[in-house]
């Protein structure tokens, strides 16, 4: 299974992300001509941020089973088998909104969005970049973070990366050469900085 | 938001009870603030906060991933080191251009009335002209004022772009500090010069060595408090007068129930002095009074309103995040900026009530507002008519939705170093004493802003109070004396929170225990006051125990001044982190590696109780050093 993998620490809060997806889901995929599109495109991934310093992207998961196509009433969501993308037909959505109470994540946003659609606020959550993985790419949002807070590929691949660092770093006490390396010192630095203003009063 | 909600919030966002009040009406009513904005921009870019983004040339932009992962160069190959050192250098060169051109008007003005082209200016202070004509060389005896004036207003001109290779108002500083100057070749050589020096550096392909880059970085913020600040004190003083020891008011409550309210807000005297002069026209009174008010209240907001206050006593509004709040009283007929740390969006806060927001100064205008240019030939006439269009403006204030907080603060003000010399007899020697007695341990200046990363004024204000509780004699400029005027800090009664030591010397004088020295520009009466002590001393200024602070800073005007601090010699907390965390290297060279130059070095500490226990054990380290 393939996914965009979150490691949190490592997210700085640019916010690139979120414009690569905008970008992603524009129609001319383009940053320039995209800010003067009709229906303007948005993100579909949000950082977040609390106290100001701690970030998380969050962005759907596309979950098996997905909690919102089960509860679905017109069955607009879908799964594409290939990618286990979980889709919306833009013209069977009611906009009734009860894929977003069912969604664990709070990721499911009612927005207009180009045509084909109607012409209201449909569910307009992650298509998981459908398009672009078509095209032998990653998910837009993957590609444009530049910290590895955001990874696509295998789950398992991704997570035996964390496991095999914890366990190098837990048995040698090293951290440098490990496939994810520590935060290091001035990072770590600045984030005391950030906790203690966020502490203060 | 619940009522409950709206309190718990104004309470988190401010410390002082009358911005308490107001913000709660921002809140109630729905008016945009600082803070509201600063929330919505979370989270902000980590790249843009470690320093580590290059948005220099077209090429990129380009950052550096400071987890250390591949992207460890920008396109045209600069490191980490070379981005953020050129980031940093950049700041502060606009930080030391917005000081010194202000300082520039100043003189401008002097020069102006000197010729006789000023409408309504004078030379003030012909003691200090005199003083200052004698440091430039410029012939006194027997000569006219205005022939005295424009020599040394064309003197001072002239160091902006200088071809002589050094600044005639830094050979103030101690031979030893100088030296330090001279031998680490950071001695400034003119002021325009070192801010066209950085911006060649910055350029694509120039200065990558991040040592290099912050060593020009000390000696362009030396060309503005040894510089441009201190021209703009100096001839702001020769213009308007030295100030001297007032009582005035602060906090919103200064704002007038019956008066048409005009608030004065910027940093530049020169149109908001006569503002106050003109003011006293009883023509004016009497419009006023033909419009249902009972006269005119000036308030002053920022650094404008330091300079009001120093010299003419005018009641202090507030500080740089009191602009949209001064407003939200509903009670302000017109805001009168010049510029610098004006909101951009002030024009919107203003839609939201009656105030007429007034632009002056052809480089900083605002659309959304009314703009009467400045001009020292006809500044008489634009004061009268900004004053005319308040008056006017007053039966469009709405009563029912005024509402002005009770209680002004009482402070004073107008600490000149020439004052606090004067005060102390004419020389140092008591204070000296004192210190070396241990009755006084040493001496701190607090400067600085307002930051929405901290709750207003609650840096400045506990910090000060630690201080002086520890016998630390604290001097203070800009929004950092305005957040302790409101406090209640700036008035000689405020001795009974100071330690026994400083309590005793500001009793026997009849001085607060924080005193207030100016602006932010006058910082470098900071600056003239530690080189007079170490000169009476015989050392340098890095030999002093002293140290500086801005715990609540946000401008680049602060990266300046806080780096022309510690390349004078005085180590100097930081209570925001600067956009240097990106590059250990350079964090390392600014908070160790300078120590081996200037004896003096930068810290980063939010905690104001912690920043007290960093500047007594500098203290302590210097009284040690001179055996005291």
């Amino acid at each position: 299974m393939k996914t965009v993998f979150v490691r949190q620490e490592r997210c700085v809060g640019c916010r690139h992300c979120e414009v690569a997806c905008a970008i992603a889901h524009s129609q001319s995929k383009s940053l320039i001509p995209a800010i003067l599109e009709e229906t303007k495109s948005y993100p579909r991934i949000f950082v977040e941020a609390v106290d100001n310093y701690l970030k998380f992207p969050n962005r759907c998961r596309h979950c098996d089973p997905a909690p919102c196509m089960q509860v679905c009433p017109t069955g607009s969501l879908s799964r594409e088998e290939n990618t286990g993308s979980v889709l919306v037909d833009y013209l069977k959505c009611i906009s009734c909104g009860v894929c977003a109470m069912a969604c664990p994540f709070g990721i499911i946003e009612f927005r207009k969005v180009a045509k084909p659609a109607p012409d209201r606020e449909v569910n307009a959550k992650c298509d998981n970049c459908i398009e672009r993985l078509g095209e032998g790419g990653i998910p837009a949002c993957a590609y444009a973070c530049k910290t590895g807070a955001l990874e696509f590929g295998e789950i398992n691949d991704l997570i035996r990366v964390s496991r095999s660092d914890f366990t190098t770093r837990m048995i040698t006490s090293r951290g440098a050469e490990t496939e994810v390396p520590v935060i290091p010192e001035n990072i770590r630095a600045f984030q005391a900085v950030m906790e203690k203003l966020a502490s203060l009063s | 938001m619940t009522e409950q909600d709206i309190r718990i919030e104004a309470e988190r966002r401010a410390s002082d009870r009358t911005d308490q009040e107001i913000i709660r009406k921002t809140l109630d009513e729905g008016v945009q603030t600082v803070w509201d904005r600063f929330a919505l921009q979370q989270p902000q870019c980590g790249f843009g906060q470690l320093g580590v983004c290059c948005n220099n040339c077209a090429m990129g932009p380009c950052r550096i991933d400071p987890f250390g992962g591949k992207t460890s160069l920008g396109v045209c190959g600069a490191n980490v080191d070379t981005i953020v050192a050129r980031n940093l250098l950049d700041d502060l060169s606009v930080g030391a251009a917005a000081h010194s051109d202000h300082g520039r008007e100043v003189v401008q003005v002097l020069l102006e009335t000197a010729e006789g082209h000023g409408q309504g200016y004078q030379i003030k202070d012909v003691e200090k002209l005199h003083r200052l004509a004698t440091e430039y060389g410029i012939q006194t005896d027997g000569r006219a004022t205005n022939d005295i004036a424009k020599d040394l207003a064309l003197g001072i001109l002239e160091e902006y772009g200088t071809i002589k290779n050094r600044i005639q108002l830094a050979e103030r500083a101690p031979e030893q500090t100088k030296e330090i100057w001279r031998k680490t070749g950071i001695m400034p050589r003119s002021i325009d010069r070192e801010i066209v020096e950085a911006m060649h550096r910055i350029h694509m392909g120039v200065d990558a060595d991040y040592v290099n880059l912050l060593l020009h970085a000390m000696r362009t913020s030396l060309s503005d408090g040894w510089g441009g600040s201190m021209a703009a004190t100096e001839c702001s003083d020769i213009l308007f007068g030295t100030p001297t020891p007032l009582t005035s008011i602060t906090n919103l409550a200064t704002l007038s129930r019956d008066k048409v309210n005009i608030v004065l807000h910027g940093h530049n005297p020169l149109l908001s002095q006569m503002i106050v002069n003109v003011a006293e026209d009883p023509d004016l009174k009497r419009m006023a009074e033909e419009k249902g008010a009972k006269g005119i209240n000036l308030v002053g907001m920022c650094c404008t309103g330091n300079e009001l206050l120093m010299r003419s006593g005018i009641p202090l509004a507030g500080s740089f995040f009191d602009q949209e709040l001064a407003i939200a009283t509903g009670a302000v007929e017109a805001m009168v900026v010049d510029y610098q740390c004006i909101y951009h969006s002030i024009p919107l806060t203003a839609g939201c009530y009656h105030t007429k927001v007034i632009t002056t100064s052809t480089k900083g205008k605002i659309s959304g507002t009314i703009y009467k240019e400045f001009k020292p030939e006809s500044a008489r006439d634009t004061a009268h008519e900004i004053i005319k269009l308040a008056i006017e403006n007053y039966p469009n204030r709405n009563p029912d939705r005024v509402r002005i907080p009770e209680r002004p603060m009482k402070v004073m003000a107008g600490f000149s170093e020439e004052t606090i010399r004067k005060a102390l007899g004419g020389t140092y020697k008591p204070l000296i004493d004192a210190i070396v007695a241990g009755t006084i341990r040493g001496c701190v200046g607090i400067v600085g802003c307002n930051n929405p990363r901290i709750k207003q004024d609650y840096g400045h204000i506990t910090l000060a109070k630690e201080l002086i509780k520890r016998n630390i004699l604290v001097v203070e400029t800009g929004c950092s004396a305005i957040a302790c005027g409101k406090a209640g800090l700036l008035v000689p009664e405020a001795a009974d929170l100071a330690g026994e030591g400083l309590a005793s010397v500001c009793r026997l004088l009849g001085i607060p225990p924080v005193l207030h020295m100016g602006s932010c520009v006058d910082c470098s009466r900071i600056l003239v006051l530690a080189a007079n002590i170490a000169k009476e001393l015989g050392v340098g200024i890095g030999d002093l125990p002293i140290g500086g602070a801005a715990p609540e800073w946000y401008s680049q005007k602060a990266i300046s001044i806080g780096t022309y601090f510690v390349s004078s010699g005085v180590y100097t907390v930081l209570g925001i982190p600067p956009k240097i965390f990106g590059s250990t290297n350079v964090l390392n060279l600014l908070a160790d590696g300078v120590k081996g130059i200037t004896n003096s070095a930068f810290a980063v500490e939010p905690d104001p109780l912690k920043t007290a226990d960093l500047l007594e054990a500098e203290i302590n380290r210097k009284r040690k050093a001179l055996n005291i």
